[in-house]
């Protein structure tokens, strides 16, 4: 008889609209065991395990449950299958009781609602050994507690499938270290848990067993006693192919950009960059690496001046750009795209034509009240033309493009406005090599041009062969900048995840260490 | 457990083709039509006939049917501008209910010209000056929301609704106040009236052997032209189409969101305190019932035209043709009241939402993972 | 005029303010209960219109004031279904279906009253509803002075309102369906991941909002004696009133049996100013130089100041429902 697993996913496939973001996977988690479901950002894991919660329907393929095949049409549907999520954005009401959000899912008959519940709940918290204060309202608790809330929620309801969408991205080390401790002790107490994220270290650590997605596709699953950090990476990133990407040796200019002591704060209210000092000189592209959620976008956001920031000073071209409208400082050259998981939340208007996408920035240019749609339609069709963007017409609104088409289109609109800084997040995201190839091909160019280039990026090989310099934070906070041909993925990955830092003393004699992690202090290159 | 499979389910619609979405259209109000047309058999009205006179308009064998053309421009007008000037509102998803409010202030404003000045001044001058006041009233009456909105989040749909009270109050009060300081009454009726405007006030018309056309019809569909060409060609209309898109985007692309949701619900609230000035000039004297409901029927054209404004040219004709047509036709079939216009309007509107949906969404069969196993 | 006569027109305006606003009462619970579940529906007035028509005229002819609330409530309902399909499951948009709520129900309530035309059931044709609408008589408290008359001898469905609204209250607030019933208008994304079934949550609580409403339009077809004028409609604007009203009220229906007293005092002063000023010329004289329009105004001004400042402060214990308007879609990306 074959081996009975908590579940089995077979075959599933799941498309929106064009794009398909799962296709024939397939998953097996045991009871009793820790699952980790790795891979890049883009490569379906949410999606599929939206699918085994109910919040989406497979297109195709079947799910099974202790064996028997089942039919999850609702959350409802998984709830009482014994499933349960921990989405990444909580799924909480605001306003209510830690107890009340239990309360309003959980089984029992009762009709009134009683005092008694907080008690009830109080009691099965600690049982299960956790600290959650009842009585306390959602908008009053920090993000961990939120996090400990829903899987306090889900194991009140009686799940023995846990799913966890990337827990940690939200914790301190000291947080994660506690969320592991439970996991541990779930799974001795025989519920199966899968753990979504894309962090090696923490699946070394935590997992039984690894699968792995790639592009929307089941890679394979391995035992992670029998694995290390260097497989696991080639099956999350594909082959190991000589990247073989050009870094051209250009003449280096003065600082273009330089941010002193810059704290800016999330939409949360809390620290997202932290004192941060860095500069970008004309003719190099500066990388910036960090886990996802450690500031990047909030740094984005303010250089473009987006984001009001809390202290600290940018100056460009040796003028302080803090507290100017974006518009101004779109006019000094310096250009943002950022391309977010959804790919068209910020710099493109989905329902709008490529013309007019193309517009966007300069549509002010030009006298009279009328919008010069023939520049734009020459813009387009140059970008259309010189990036390859496969569209029916430059009519055609950018919504209906495919992801890469569309990140062609923004991209070539940055470059199209002549920029003196170029900062750009995730340009490659979702992209085939071949497309991701004529982006940095594109990148380079302007680099030869003497653009200054600060590259947000996912994919550590990448930023090691394209860029000059690589900065890497962690938490909101600068954990040192190195010289890309000189330092190391593992350098890296410790300084992501907070292990190493470089702006203390003890980064001196680190390998890739550049000048800047020290501010104004000169060091040997 | 059993699974239990739906044979279908929901998902969005990446794209729908133009010959598409006008059938549906068609058959949304083919559906409605005949839903009335049974009501009036169950009220034993012969629904052919009814449909015939309402649909005609009552022109047909009428001598008169001059006067009745006369009149229908005269609802006309003043749905096409405000429903004109709802979308622009609406593009941006500012919900702007507030469109009675305007238009009674709007029709204020230009009355207090018209009594003031109507005597003293050439005919054209005085015709531009209740133009402008009806803007100014109705345009700064609107964009008390929008910065409200803009600045604090109020909720402007809320709002907007109350607003709508506080001028129809304001209204009435001028009409059934008397006082020394109050030039809106006619002095000589014993109870207080709103007296009618002078000569100087009234809207021109152009003698076309016994029809006179009336101006603001003129006005009016060079409006559309030119709210066409703003949308699609300015700056301004660009802008409208970016942040109706994408707050976010039109942020990162340094456009200022809250100026231009302010700017824009200003125009949109003028163009209705026009057609609200438009209206009362027309009609040459005030009254608390001239707003005939624009202000709530607009949003129903906005929203069956999709904010097109050649749309908005068909859906309004449409909507007046019902109400012009039921108010002729039951004239002739007296158990069928006027509202029967209401009625397939909503109908229509109700037909229409639903063929939305099938524009929006289609139907996808779902897979057969859960097939049942022994 | 003499003492007693000034108190006793007091006291009739005191008692008509009860009389003349509960149908407010009866809207607002009912689009309480409509938006806590997350939805915005403007079509209160055609809904109370349809409630009116449908349970008048059921009333009137079965001589039954139970047969006419339950075809109020149950026509009004079906007013709410319309609304539901068209926004939940059609994911119409919600301003715009509530609108043509009220068009159309406006629309067949004059349809019908037309269309019954020779065959009108007056009151006086259905002793049986009338007496069932006249003031009761609860012993020792409706011989109380003042409050006897004021509060403890109005027809049943004054009680049958407040009654509704104290439930409401406590189906909102104190047990387990309420609860789930708010998480929907909270946060639908929330509540679904849960296991609470949205449909039906939608569903019911848009009908019973609806069902509650439309008994209000069959309260104020009594009170109007039930003459059906080809002009004006029963409702009259009580429905937009409402939906003012909830706000004031925070979405709270105990709160809104005090706003409905708020708000009928100046309803019912606007009507009352000069009888009161003439009776109480030392105290109330200063009534006869406020135009009565600012009193009908007054609701809605105030209205519109809480709503502005509740948003200045925040939403720090308002009763808004976070999702209030949005419809809610379980694929969205």
């Amino acid at each position: 008889m074959a081996e009975q697993y908590a579940i089995e996913m077979r075959g599933i496939t799941k498309a929106f609209g064009s794009v398909v973001a799962n296709h024939n996977v397939e998953l097996k988690v045991r009871q009793g065991e820790i699952l980790a479901l790795l891979g890049e950002n883009g490569s379906g894991k949410t999606t599929l395990m939206n699918m085994l919660s109910g919040i989406y329907r497979p297109d195709a393929g079947e799910i099974l449950v202790d064996g028997k095949p089942v039919s999850i049409q609702s959350p409802e549907d998984a709830k009482r299958l014994g499933i349960g999520m921990v989405h990444q954005h909580f799924k909480l009401v605001d306003v209510f009781s830690a107890a009340d959000n239990i309360w309003m899912g959980s089984q029992e008959k009762d009709f009134l609602l009683h005092k008694s519940r907080y008690d009830r709940i109080r009691k099965v918290t600690e049982k299960f050994g956790f600290d959650v204060d009842p009585e306390k309202k959602v908008y009053n608790m920090a993000v961990s507690e939120k996090q400990t809330l829903e899987i306090v929620k889900v194991l009140y309801y009686g799940a023995k499938v846990i799913i966890l969408d990337e827990p940690t991205a939200v914790l301190t080390v000291q947080e994660t270290r506690k969320l592991f401790d439970v996991l541990r002790r779930m799974k001795a107490e025989g519920h199966a848990v899968i753990i979504i994220t894309h962090k090696l270290n923490e699946v070394l650590e935590i997992s039984d067993r690894v699968a792995i997605l790639r592009k929307g596709e089941y890679i394979t699953t391995v035992d992670t006693a029998t694995t290390n950090e260097q497989a696991l990476t080639e099956w999350m990133v594909g082959r190991k192919v000589d990247l073989n990407i050009q870094r051209p040796q250009v003449e280096k200019t003065r600082p273009l950009l330089e941010i002193r002591d810059l704290t800016i704060k999330n939409d949360e209210g809390a620290v997202a960059i932290d004192k941060v000092n860095f500069y970008i000189r004309g003719g190099e592209i500066l990388g910036v690496a960090g886990i996802a959620g450690c500031g990047q976008k909030e740094l984005c956001e303010a250089i473009a001046g987006l984001r009001p920031i809390q202290s600290g000073q940018m100056i460009h071209k040796g003028e302080n750009i803090v507290g100017l409208s974006p518009k101004a400082i779109l006019d000094k050259g310096i250009s943002m795209s950022f391309i977010p998981e959804d790919r068209l939340g910020m710099g493109l208007a989905p329902s709008l034509s490529i013309i007019d996408n193309m517009l966007l920035k300069s549509y002010r240019d030009g006298k009279g009240i009328f919008v010069d749609r023939k520049r734009g339609r020459e813009e387009a069709d140059t970008v259309i033309r010189e990036l390859g963007v496969v569209t029916p017409s430059a009519e055609t609104p950018v919504r209906r493009l495919s992801g890469g088409n569309v990140q062609k289109v923004l991209l070539g609109r940055e470059i199209k406005a002549g920029p003196n800084v170029l900062v750009t997040a995730y340009p490659v995201r979702g992209l085939d090599i071949n497309s991701s190839y004529a982006i940095y091909d594109i990148l380079n160019r302007q680099k030869k041009d003497g653009v200054g280039i600060l590259f947000v990026g996912e994919d550590l090989d990448v930023m090691m062969a394209l860029c000059d310099k690589i900065m890497v934070l962690c938490h909101g906070r600068l954990m040192g900048v190195v010289h890309a041909h000189k330092t190391t993925k593992e350098e890296l990955g410790l300084m992501m995840t907070g292990a190493l830092d470089l702006t203390g003393d003890e980064g001196r004699h680190a390998k890739g260490i550049a000048k800047d992690t020290r501010f104004g202090e000169e060091v040997e290159e | 457990m059993k699974p239990k499979q739906p044979l279908f389910h929901v998902v969005k619609r990446d794209h729908v083709s133009r010959g598409q979405l006008v059938l549906a259209y068609v058959l949304a109000v083919v559906i409605a039509v005949a839903v009335g047309a049974v009501l009036l058999t169950v009220m034993g009205v012969p629904f052919g006939a009814f449909y015939q006179k309402m649909f005609t308009l009552g022109l047909l064998d009428n001598k008169f049917a001059y006067k009745n053309v006369e009149n229908f421009i005269k609802l006309f007008v003043p749905l096409l501008i405000t429903s004109l000037a709802l979308a622009l509102a609406f593009r941006m998803r500012f919900w702007n209910i507030g469109g009675e409010g305007q238009f009674t202030l709007g029709a204020l404003c230009a009355g207090a010209v018209a009594m003031q000045l109507g005597d003293s001044l050439p005919r054209i001058v005085v015709l531009l000056l209740m133009a402008l006041a009806g803007m100014l009233g109705g345009g700064l009456y609107g964009v008390i929301a929008a910065i409200l909105k803009v600045r604090y989040g109020t909720n402007e749909t809320l709002l907007t609704l109350m607003f709508n009270y506080m001028a129809l109050y304001l209204l009435a009060f001028f009409g059934e106040t008397r006082g020394a300081w109050n030039f809106f009454l006619d002095p000589q009726s014993p109870r207080p009236r709103f007296m009618t405007f002078p000569e100087g006030a009234q809207m021109l018309t152009i003698p076309l052997g016994k029809f006179s056309l009336n101006v603001s019809l003129l006005v009016a569909l060079a409006l559309c032209a030119g709210i066409f060409v703003y949308l699609k060609y300015t700056k301004q209309g660009y802008e409208i189409a970016v942040v109706g898109d994408s707050p976010n985007t039109a942020k990162y692309a340094g456009m200022k969101v809250g100026a231009i949701v302010i700017r824009t619900v200003f125009l949109s609230a003028a163009l209705i305190g026009l057609a609200g000035a438009f209206c009362v000039s027309s009609a040459g004297v005030l009254s608390t019932s001239l707003t005939n409901d624009v202000g709530w029927t607009g949003i129903i054209v906005a929203w069956l035209a999709k904010l097109n404004v050649l749309g908005i040219l068909v859906a309004s004709a449409l909507i007046t043709v019902l109400q012009y047509g039921a108010q002729a036709a039951s004239v002739t079939y007296s158990s069928v009241d006027a509202n029967f216009a209401d009625l397939l309007q909503g109908m229509i509107l109700f037909a229409v939402l639903a063929a939305d949906f099938f524009t929006r969404f289609k139907l996808a069969r779902s897979a057969h993972s859960g097939e049942v196993a022994k | 005029m003499n003492d007693t006569s000034a108190a006793s027109i007091l006291v009739l305006f005191l008692f008509n303010i009860i009389v003349y606003n509960i149908p407010l009462l009866y809207g607002t619970v009912g689009e309480i209960i409509t938006e806590k579940a997350g939805s915005l529906n403007l079509g209160v007035e055609g809904t109370m219109a349809v409630g009116a028509m449908f349970g008048y005229l059921a009333g009137a002819w079965t001589d039954n004031i139970l047969v006419g609330l339950v075809v109020s409530f149950l026509t009004a309902a079906l007013c709410g279904l319309l609304f539901a399909v068209l926004t939940v499951s059609l994911q119409a948009n919600q301003n715009v279906t509530g609108l043509t709520i009220t068009t159309f129900g406006v629309g067949l309530y004059f349809f019908i009253g037309k269309g019954v035309g020779q065959n009108w059931p007056t009151m006086q044709q259905a002793p049986g509803l009338s007496a069932a609408f006249g003031e009761i008589h609860i012993p020792v408290l409706s011989d109380l002075p003042v409050v006897g008359k004021v509060l403890f001898s109005h027809n049943p469905l004054v009680y049958l309102g407040l009654a509704i609204a104290v439930l409401a209250w406590w189906y909102l607030s104190c047990t387990r369906m309420g609860l789930k019933l708010r998480a929907v208008g909270e946060n639908p994304g929330a509540a679904d991941s849960v296991g609470v079934n949205i449909l039906l949550y939608k569903y019911l609580n848009l009908m019973l909002g609806s069902g509650i409403m439309g008994l209000g339009g069959f309260y104020m077809a009594l009170n109007m004696s039930g003459s059906f004028e080809g002009s004006n409609c029963w409702v009259n604007g009580y429905g937009w009133i409402a939906i003012a009203l909830v706000i004031f009220a925070n979405w709270n229906p105990l709160y809104a049996i005090l706003g409905t007293v708020v708000f009928g005092f100046f309803n019912t002063l606007q009507v009352y100013a000069g009888t009161l000023a003439s009776a109480f010329p030392d105290g109330l004289g200063w009534l006869n130089a406020v135009p009565p329009h600012l009193f009908k105004a007054l609701p809605f001004i105030i209205t519109a100041i809480v709503l502005v400042v509740s948003s200045i402060r925040n939403r720090e214990g308002s009763g808004q429902p976070a999702a209030l308007g949005l419809n809610y879609f379980r694929e969205e990306r």
